[in-house]
């Protein structure tokens, strides 16, 4: 009669107390499953996005007042035009888009508007990519919803500003924004109009990366550090994109898995080791016999530890599989992200096997040391 | 072969202390069956698991074999009531989720065994219980319950058998094919103490012993 013999028939025989911490088991271990397992494929999507896509940046003066720089849309410094360049060849930084910017707010017709002057975008050597932020010839200009609507404007008209004649070349459809009282023109006209030639106040720079070792390397903290070489006297901002909102949807969810990963499973150990106490109570007058039979403290020690190994284990591959199923359900939902990125990992299962039977043991230790500590000359007397 | 020297054994309650057994000194020979008869309460069950190696007495010694039992490891004195002594007790204590041939077989979860399936199987034979091997105790009426303890304790064929009222849950027939089994384990050489009021086992004591008040006593 081996002891793995003795706890597989007593669990088999006893299936109501067995079922029961098996049930605690494969909560925890599904929940755990569940959540690595979403959880991963969300990280690695989201590294991949940015990989692919990289940082959106907003490059302005160092010496910018941030608390005005909010408030107005722009930088009340300048920096000369040639920081784009030395941005464009220097070759530490790729990136998908570059364009310098000069605006200002100022009194037009009456009213306040912004004048954004936009040079042409400056695509990476060899690569010709659609722009993203549209470009003006010089002559034109686009004017916001708003400025077209209140002075009846529209396209191919003429307006005047500052003395000089531009056309409308575009009347922009509503943005709901601080665009909606912007006038867009080619940066040389608006550097013109400002008497400020060979100024901007800001670079926009799209899918930004580091370049190190002929390796693209996603790292803001790098990039910045790159980016305060080539640009003393600049600093930059990052632009929210799809991939930062993902990374921080994801470590939200990784915080709020954090309370209840522990919080489960202390829940559920304290449920296991309940349930082996009532366990070892109902069998004490077994453990009595099987003192008398000469079993030591080890033995009987076994036969619960044991069997709390065997559940943590049947628990750890049940609990894998129900956990899978749910995060490939359910994943897709809750972490917003595409089905087929969420897989079953089954490196998963490895720690589940691993990590399950050694809580499930260390859920039963007390009550198994309450099995061993008991007198059997009392026990045997119970009726 | 089983002897107490001067064992008392006092229980410390709440409710003060209890003496069971004072300076008890016995002498059990090789091969003897002896009867420990005694009121209610005079400390027949403690003399009996105390000579067993499972109750320490709170003063003397228990010699088993020529060792002091309680002198030794609570591990080695596992071991030497695996390899020595068996059980039988008034309230059987099978193990409830084994079946029938498990529960004779339960001896062989320590140490080394030469004894098996096949010794099990034999004994059940010979109780009456082969029919039984795979029930479960709950599907057992109390005289086969008993001889199933009965086999469990004589599986190992250990020197000593020490049964506590093995016969008090059981009716006149069920005692006597019992009481029958225990005579002939001694007949065949075995050492026997048994607790009991029942006098069907007079007939093959080598002799009697009177408790009372945890003293041995004149009849
Ligand atoms: N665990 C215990 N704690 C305190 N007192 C105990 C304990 N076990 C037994 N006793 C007391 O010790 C005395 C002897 O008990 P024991 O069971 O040995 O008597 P017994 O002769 O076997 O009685 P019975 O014929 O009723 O079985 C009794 O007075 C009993 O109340
Ligand atoms: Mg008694």
């Amino acid at each position: 009669m081996t002891t793995f013999r003795l706890i597989l028939k007593e669990m088999l025989q006893r299936k109501f107390n067995f079922l029961l911490s098996l049930l605690a088991v494969v909560i925890a271990a599904a929940l755990f499953v569940s959540f690595f397992t979403t959880g991963e494929s969300s990280k690695s999507e989201t590294i991949r996005l940015m990989r692919d896509i990289g940082f959106n940046l907003r490059i302005i003066p160092k010496k910018t007042n941030m608390e005005k720089f909010w408030q107005t849309g722009f930088s009340e410094y300048t920096m000369p035009e040639s920081h784009v360049y030395d941005l464009a060849t220097h070759g530490g930084i790729s990136y998908a888009h570059l364009t310098a910017i000069l605006q200002k707010k100022l009194t037009w017709e009456g009213r306040e508007v912004f004048l954004t002057g936009i040079a042409p975008e400056i695509s990476p050597p060899g690569k010709k990519k659609t722009p993203m932020i549209f470009s003006i010839e010089q002559g034109n200009v686009y004017i916001g919803y708003e400025i077209a609507q209140s002075l009846g404007l529209g396209k191919g008209d003429r307006i005047d500003i500052f003395g000089k004649s531009f056309i409308i070349a575009q009347s922009l459809s509503e943005s709901g924004s601080e665009d909606d009282i912007r006038i867009y023109a080619h940066l040389h006209d608006v550097q013109g109009l400002l008497k400020m030639e060979n100024s901007i106040n800001e670079i926009k720079a799209l899918q930004c990366l580091c370049i190190v070792n002929n390796e693209q390397i996603n790292s803001l903290e790098m990039l910045r550090e790159q980016l305060a070489g080539i640009l003393p006297d600049a600093k930059v901002i990052l632009i929210q994109n799809i991939a930062s909102a993902r990374e921080g949807q994801r470590l939200m969810a990784e915080r709020y898995f954090g309370f209840i990963i522990p919080f489960v499973s202390v829940v559920c150990m304290t449920w296991i080791g309940i349930l082996a106490m009532l366990n070892v109570r109902e069998r004490r007058q077994e453990i009595g016999i099987m003192r008398a039979l000469g079993y030591g403290s080890g033995k009987i020690a076994a036969l619960f530890l044991g069997r709390a190994v065997i559940i943590g284990l049947i628990g750890a591959v049940v609990g894998f599989s129900v956990g899978t199923s749910l995060a490939l359900k359910f994943g897709p939902v809750i972490f917003k992200v595409t089905a087929n990125m969420i897989e079953p990992r089954i490196q998963l299962l490895y720690w589940a096997i691993i990590a399950s039977p050694a809580m499930c043991a260390l859920s039963v230790f007390i009550p198994a040391m309450s099995a061993v500590a008991q007198d059997p000359a009392i026990t045997l007397r119970e009726e | 072969m089983v002897r107490l020297d001067k064992a008392s054994k006092t229980y410390r309650t709440k409710h003060g202390d209890v003496q069971a057994l004072d300076r008890v000194s016995l002498q059990i020979q090789k091969g003897e069956l002896v009867i420990i008869r005694g009121p209610s309460g005079s400390g027949k069950t403690t003399l009996l698991l105390s000579a067993g190696g499972m109750l320490r007495p709170t003063e003397g010694h228990v010699i088993v074999n020529n060792n002091d039992i309680y002198a030794m490891s609570k591990r080695e004195r596992a071991i030497f009531r695996a390899e020595n002594i068996g059980f039988v007790f008034q309230l059987f204590h099978l193990v409830p989720y084994l079946n029938i041939i498990d529960n004779v077989l339960m001896p062989t979860g320590v140490g080394r065994s030469r004894f098996g399936q096949k010794d099990a199987k034999e004994w059940l034979n010979r109780l009456n219980l082969a029919e039984r091997m795979h029930h479960r105790p709950s599907e057992l009426s109390a005289g086969e319950k008993q001889r199933t303890a009965i086999a469990r304790a004589m599986l190992k064929r250990p020197q000593i058998i020490l049964a506590d009222e093995p016969t008090g849950n059981l009716d006149p027939e069920n005692s006597d094919e019992i009481i029958g089994y225990l005579a002939e384990y001694h007949s065949s050489g075995g050492t026997v103490i048994v607790v009991t009021h029942g006098k069907a086992v007079d007939q093959y004591a080598d002799r009697i012993v009177y408790l009372k008040k945890g003293h041995i006593d004149k009849p």
